[in-house]
C-alpha cells in the first residue's frame, strides 16, 4: 500500500504544519482550508466533503487536522475512512488534553497565532459584539485571555493589547512547543492506515 | 404588540447580539403588565426553539449561537430573579458537563429552569467526571443526573456514566438525562450514549425530569 499521507488542515494551524513538515517530522502533503469557515458551517462541511471526495480515488491515507468542528465531522471520518486528530478543538491539538483541561478550567479563552490577528474582524463584524456587550459576555464566562505562543511568528503584541481592552480581560503568553501536536498527528496518521486498510 | 411579535423581536436582538435592546425588550413587555411566566412561555420559549431551529439547520456559528443564548439567559434571569424562584419542592438533582466538555451556557439555562420549576438543583459544572457525578446524586439521593455535551465527542464520554449507573446498580433509582446541541443534530445519539431521556432545549427539561423522576419511582416501588 502506497504510505503517501495527505493532511487535510485547518488553517488556523498552518504555520505550525507547515513547520513539522519542514523539519521532517511529518511527510506527506498539505491541504489548507480557511479557518474562517468556523463561522459558516455548512459551508465548512461542504469544502471538506469536497476535498475529501477529490483526494478518495488518491493513493495513502488522508488524516483530518480538525477538532469537533462541526456536527458531522465523525459521520465525514466514518464515511471516507480517514484519521482524525482525536482532539476537541485546535487548541486542544497544540496543548494536549491535560493543559488544555487547566487552562479551560482557569477559564481561559485561548488565543492561537492565526486567529490573533484576525480578532476585531471575528468579533466586531462577525459576530457583531460591541465592545459593552463583549465585555459583559467575556467578563461572565473567562478570566483571562492567553497567547499560545508556539515560536514561529512574533507575538502580536499590539494585537492582543487591543483584544485585552476590547474585552476587559487581561492577558498573558504560554510558550507552546509542538510536541503534542506531533504526537496527536503521528497517532491519527496510524489510525488513518488502519482505516484504509480496513477499507481496502 | 402580541406575544408572537415581541417574541419574533426577541429573537432578532439574539441573532443581531443585542444584549441592551433584549433587555430593554424584556423590561417593556413586563411593564407592560405581562406576567413574568407568560413571558418566559409565549416570548421567550419560542424564541429559543426558533433559535435552535436555526442551530440545527447551521445556519449559525457556534460563537454566534454562544451569544445568542446567553442573551436568553439574560432573559430568564430578568423573568425569574434568582431570590424569587419557587420552593425547591420536585426533588434533587445533579447535572453538570461532562468530562472534557466546557461549553456551560446549556447547562446553567437549564439549572435556571429546573430550579425555577421547584427543582433542588446540584451544578457542579463543567467537565465533571462520571464518578463525580454519581457520587453526588448519591449523597444528595437524587433520582436525575442531567449529562450535559456540546459535541459528539465529548457526549461520547456519557457512556462511562451509564456504565458506572449500571455496574453499582442504580440504573432503576437514578435516571440519566442527557442534553446538548449535539443531540439535536443527533436524537440516535441519545441511546448511543445510553441517555433515559432529552429534551430538546432548557425549556423541555422540567417535562423530562418530572417523566424520568416517575419512571425512577415506579421502578423502585413497583
Amino acid at each position: 500500500m502506497n504510505s503517501r499521507t495527505v493532511w487535510l488542515c485547518c488553517g488556523v494551524v498552518r504555520a505550525e504544519m507547515e513547520e513539522l513538515l519542514r523539519r521532517g517530522l511529518i511527510d506527506g502533503e498539505l491541504i489548507f482550508l480557511d479557518s474562517m469557515l468556523h463561522m459558516d458551517p455548512p459551508q465548512l462541511e461542504a469544502k471538506l466533503t469536497e476535498t475529501l471526495k477529490q483526494n478518495r480515488a488518491q493513493p495513502g491515507f488522508l488524516v483530518l487536522v480538525y477538532g469537533d468542528c462541526s456536527a458531522h465531522m465523525l459521520d465525514l471520518v466514518r464515511s471516507f475512512h480517514v484519521g482524525r486528530v482525536a482532539v476537541i478543538n485546535c487548541a486542544q491539538l497544540l496543548l494536549g488534553r491535560d493543559r488544555y483541561r487547566r487552562l479551560m478550567h482557569e477559564e481561559a479563552f485561548l488565543v492561537l497565532p492565526e486567529w490573533a490577528r484576525r480578532w476585531e474582524h471575528i468579533m466586531k463584524s462577525e459576530l457583531g459584539l460591541t465592545k459593552e456587550v463583549a465585555q459583559g459576555l467575556m467578563g461572565e464566562n473567562r478570566g483571562v485571555l492567553v497567547y499560545l505562543d508556539t515560536g514561529l511568528s512574533p507575538v502580536p503584541e499590539l494585537h492582543l493589547a487591543a483584544f485585552s481592552a476590547y474585552t476587559g480581560l487581561p492577558w498573558r503568553i504560554e510558550m507552546v512547543t509542538l510536541d503534542c501536536m506531533l504526537a496527536a498527528l503521528l497517532e491519527a496518521q496510524t489510525g488513518a492506515k488502519k482505516c484504509a486498510e480496513n477499507k481496502d | 404588540m402580541i406575544p408572537k411579535e415581541w417574541s419574533e423581536r426577541l429573537l432578532t436582538a439574539m441573532i443581531n447580539a443585542d444584549r441592551t435592546g433584549a433587555a430593554e425588550l424584556i423590561d417593556k413587555v413586563l411593564v407592560s403588565g405581562i406576567q413574568p411566566v407568560q413571558v418566559i412561555a409565549d416570548i421567550l420559549d419560542p424564541a429559543i426553539v426558533q433559535l435552535g431551529r436555526l442551530w440545527e439547520e447551521e445556519t449559525m456559528s457556534l460563537a454566534q449561537n454562544f451569544v445568542a443564548s446567553k442573551i436568553a439567559e439574560d432573559t430568564l434571569l430578568r423573568c425569574i430573579p434568582v431570590n424569587s424562584i419557587n420552593p425547591r419542592t420536585k426533588g434533587a438533582v445533579v447535572i453538570g458537563n461532562i468530562e472534557d466538555d466546557f461549553h456551560s451556557l446549556g447547562r446553567k439555562t437549564v439549572g435556571l429552569f429546573l430550579s425555577a420549576a421547584g427543582w433542588e438543583v446540584y451544578d457542579l459544572g463543567n467537565d465533571v467526571p462520571a464518578e463525580e457525578l454519581l457520587e453526588k446524586a448519591i449523597e444528595v439521593n437524587a433520582c436525575i443526573i442531567g449529562a450535559s455535551a456540546m459535541m459528539q465527542t465529548t457526549a461520547l464520554n456519557i457512556r462511562k456514566l451509564r456504565q458506572l449507573i449500571d455496574d453499582r446498580g442504580f440504573a432503576g433509582r437514578i435516571k440519566l438525562a442527557v442534553g446538548g446541541a449535539v443531540f439535536n443534530w443527533r436524537p440516535d445519539l441519545v441511546a448511543e450514549v445510553g441517555g433515559d431521556g432529552t429534551a430538546h432545549n432548557a425549556v423541555g427539561a422540567d417535562e423530562l425530569f418530572m417523566r424520568l423522576q416517575a419512571e425512577a419511582q415506579r421502578e423502585v416501588t413497583p
